[in-house]
């Protein structure tokens, strides 16, 4: 029938169409000096003293300063500001640099600096980096390089996280309406920094483009022109790094280590994470998990390595209390809740649960929070239930699960990981174990007494001394199931040099390409 | 018809209003974005007074009440996420989704049409099955799986095609077929069973006998009259195409208002889920509109009184 073959021949005439003129497809970011950087998600908004997200700080960190920068083991190097010492007691002085400018040729100085901190504290602001600066109580700017951060205590940490608090040009800002006080929404899309890279454009969801600041007073960056393009899907990350159509991309999932490590045009990068996983014991509410014995018991049940080995391929380092071996506040001499079955049954019967009868616990997770939050769960679950308890999971979204953590309300036992980038252990101590925390679930005001002295106390080993004490504490007493802490998996395309690094930071002007 | 026109624009009015009072509710009542917006370590006090400033404590009605009071001027509020009017965030990622989904409709209607017919005409042959085969396929697999599977073949092995992200037409391909495939084969399905039909109508047999050339037969007798409950499907599957692009926006990198509004949910981005349901609920209020519209236009037997 003559109608059929015509049909059928313009249907071949459109497929031939629609594929020709693609094989000779160039890689996307075509120009040899353009990095192109494809996190999970796009930044939020270029309004950088609002959110604490790290897609979105990522950018800032390109496009703003910081008075310090840290180094990959946390130490603090000198940036916009030279110098920094404890003048009083209650008073930590920064020296800024006198060259450092705006895009747009404003100089910097301590005026931008108080003005960016006291936007942050600014309540009408809303601004999700006000615990970072909580203990700032005040600032004093003797002159326009000399800036002082007035705390109500004296603390043992340098106040209000200046690696994390980006400095904006003031006047700038008040220029378009954006005052202590008031904002006028400008500067969600129309960032005036002082960093390495200048803001060009973005389309939102697909790139942000960016150009290497030529005025940089730490010089110019190597890579010419950085492009920021996100992509939700982990395989389609990796295809895309595969195809060069992107040369650095973040969360790289475990099992694609092997084909991106032994890639044709690609390779890994890892670094120790400042993400400690773990099980925690809401102790505040009715159960076996209130008693010690039952918690260290639970802890001797479990096998960390293996986890490690078989769920994340060997990515990651087993803990021996909340703290990760390269903060401050770590001690070495605490052991290891070794893997011992007998041991566990042992404690369990001693606690009144012989063979682990009358334990009845649910794990609680998040999915798709951190890497293979439920599967780590669900392999602890069956761990566990080798002590002859009755263990199961419960698996929730973490738009849901993280209401509960609020409200206290996950129990007996529930997964979470702390990401702490201060490298210290104030942080994560008063967050998880003091009393009047929000997610802490354990209660112990002898506890409570050490973690205060302790951020108080300016000596560094006498510190160190009240640390030790209140981590053997926590290692008895086992309010956790001591899990491990992340290593964080990177992969880059092979023409670009750049190493990961433990606080997912990326800063752009470390990069060269080969 | 303007009788039916009026009468049916006042109903849509209350759809929309219908759900933008549901989304509200199930947001509101389902918890408040306090513990997901704010840093693990903010203090009690801290969420407390989030909550406060962003106007959460207050009673639900109170909340509703400034909602639809300023919804109605055309201000549904910032973003949480953002910061930023959620209805311009939500309105320039429309024209990206719109490409794509149009682009997947015109590539199912324009593969799947003529498919369909032939396979009708030639039932059973050769074509027919593997029509059928790839009608099977095409419904079965998941469009997460297909996508990634093109990705890799096209992409990674091939190199024809970029895998992520928006451009020129080159960009364009992978997510079309990959959210057309779908709708490709359930077009295709119906095509040929609404043709099988009227082949064995008695007015196809006078035709024919009348002498009419068989090409003419066949797109001027037959499909005109097999065209009903093709048209209609091809609007409903706008609104398939509009749910499945939440995948396939996801996959690809593409910057459309269902990538936003995944994100939105997982934040609990009130002001951006708000819009996104409510711009959708017009979407398909208007399809359905002219999906009517266009039923008189293709068979005059049909007329709005």
């Amino acid at each position: 029938m003559p109608y059929g073959r015509r049909a059928l021949l313009s249907f071949a005439a459109l497929l031939a169409l629609s594929l020709g003129g693609s094989a000779a497809l160039a890689p996307a970011g075509a120009a040899d000096s353009t990095v192109t950087i494809s996190q999970g998600v796009d930044p939020v908004t270029m309004d950088p003293l609002k959110r604490t997200i790290t897609p979105t700080t990522n950018v800032h960190y390109n496009i703003f300063d910081t008075l310090v920068r840290q180094d990959r083991e946390g130490k603090l190097l000198p940036w916009v500001a030279t110098s920094w010492k404890r003048v009083a007691p209650t008073v930590w002085e920064f020296k800024l640099r006198h060259d450092v400018k705006f895009w747009n040729g404003d100089p910097l100085t301590s005026a931008d600096v108080k003005f960016s901190v006291e936007k942050i504290k600014d309540p009408t602001e809303g601004s999700e980096q006000g615990p970072r600066v909580a203990t700032v109580d005040r600032i004093e700017t003797p002159d326009s390089y000399t800036v002082r951060y007035i705390t109500a205590k004296p603390t043992a940490m340098i106040a209000g996280y200046p690696w994390q608090v980006f400095i904006v040009d003031s006047k700038y800002w008040k220029e378009h309406g954006d005052d202590v006080g008031h904002s006028s929404g400008y500067q969600a899309e129309h960032p005036m920094g002082s960093g390495p890279y200048i803001f060009k454009s973005w389309r939102k969801d697909e790139q942000l483009v960016t150009e290497a600041n030529a005025n940089y007073w730490h010089g110019r960056p190597s890579v010419d022109s950085v492009i920021w393009k996100p992509i939700p899907e982990a395989a389609a990350r990796v295809a895309a790094l595969r195809t060069g159509e992107t040369d650095l991309i973040t969360n790289v999932p475990a099992q694609y280590q092997l084909q991106l490590a032994g890639g044709r045009n690609t390779r890994l990068t890892s670094a120790r994470s400042i993400r400690v996983l773990f099980f925690a014991f809401n102790t505040l509410r009715p159960g076996p998990q209130q008693n010690k014995l039952v918690r260290q018991a639970l802890n001797y049940a479990i096998d960390v390595p293996a986890i490690i080995q078989t769920v994340l391929g060997g990515r990651a380092y087993a803990v021996n209390t909340p703290l990760p071996p390269n903060f401050v506040g770590y001690d070495p001499k605490i052991p290891f809740y070794h893997h011992d079955l007998a041991k566990a049954k042992a404690l369990l019967a001693q606690a009144g649960y012989p063979d682990g009868k009358g334990i009845d616990m649910l794990i609680n997770a998040p999915i798709g929070r951190y890497n293979k939050d439920k599967e780590i769960a669900e392999a602890i679950a069956g761990q566990l239930s080798q002590t002859g308890g009755h263990f199961t999971t419960k698996i929730q979204e973490w738009t849901t699960y993280v209401n509960f953590t609020s409200s206290r309300g996950l129990t007996p036992v529930y997964e979470l990981a702390w990401g702490n980038n201060s490298y210290d252990a104030d942080n994560t101590l008063t967050s998880l174990f003091t009393s009047d925390a929000r997610l802490s679930t354990y209660a112990n005001p002898a506890l409570d007494k050490l973690i205060v002295d302790a951020r108080y106390e300016t000596d560094p080993k006498k510190r160190q001394a009240v640390y030790d004490k209140s981590l053997e504490i926590i290692h008895d007493e086992a309010p956790w199931l001591f899990m491990f802490q992340y290593e964080d998996l990177y992969a880059t395309t092979k023409r670009l040099a750049w190493e990961a690094r433990g606080d997912e930071d990326i800063f752009c002007d470390e990069m060269k390409l080969k | 018809m303007t009788a039916f026109l009026v009468r049916r624009a006042i109903g849509a009015v209350w759809v929309v209003v219908g759900v933008a009072v549901a989304v509200f509710l199930i947001l509101h009542l389902t918890g408040d974005p306090a513990a997901v917006m704010m840093p693990p370590e903010a203090t009690t006090q801290q969420i407390a007074e989030f909550r406060h400033n962003q106007g959460f404590d207050r009673p639900l009605w109170v909340q509703f009440g400034s909602f639809a009071w300023a919804a109605l001027h055309g201000d549904f509020g910032n973003s949480l996420r953002h910061g930023e009017p959620a209805l311009g965030l939500a309105l320039e990622r429309v024209p990206a989704s719109v490409e794509l989904a149009f682009s997947a409709l015109a590539l199912s209607v324009v593969v799947a049409v003529p498919i369909g017919v032939l396979a009708a005409v030639r039932r059973n042959s050769l074509l027919d099955l593997a029509a059928r085969i790839f009608a099977l396929i095409g419904q079965s697999a998941p469009v997460y799986w297909m996508g990634i599977m093109l990705i890799l073949l096209f992409g990674v092995q091939l190199g024809w095609f970029p895998v992520s992200g928006i451009g020129g037409i080159k960009h364009l391909v992978l997510p079309t077929v990959t959210l057309g495939l779908f709708t490709m084969a359930q077009l295709m399905r119906l095509t040929r069973a609404s043709m099988l039909d009227v082949l064995k109508a008695d007015f196809l047999r006078t035709a024919r006998a009348k002498g009419v050339q068989p090409l003419r037969l066949l797109w001027h007798h037959a499909l005109r009259n097999a065209w009903l409950p093709i048209v209609t499907v091809i609007a409903t599957e706008l609104v398939t195409l509009f749910s499945q692009a939440i995948i396939t926006e996801t996959i690809y990198a593409w910057p459309g208002i269902a990538r936003l509004a995944v994100q939105a949910i997982v934040d609990r981005d009130y002001p951006i889920v708000e819009v996104v349901v409510i711009l959708a609920a017009l979407a398909f209020v208007a399809i359905n509109l002219l999906t009517d519209v266009f039923y008189a236009a293709l068979d005059p037997r049909i007329r709005y009184e």
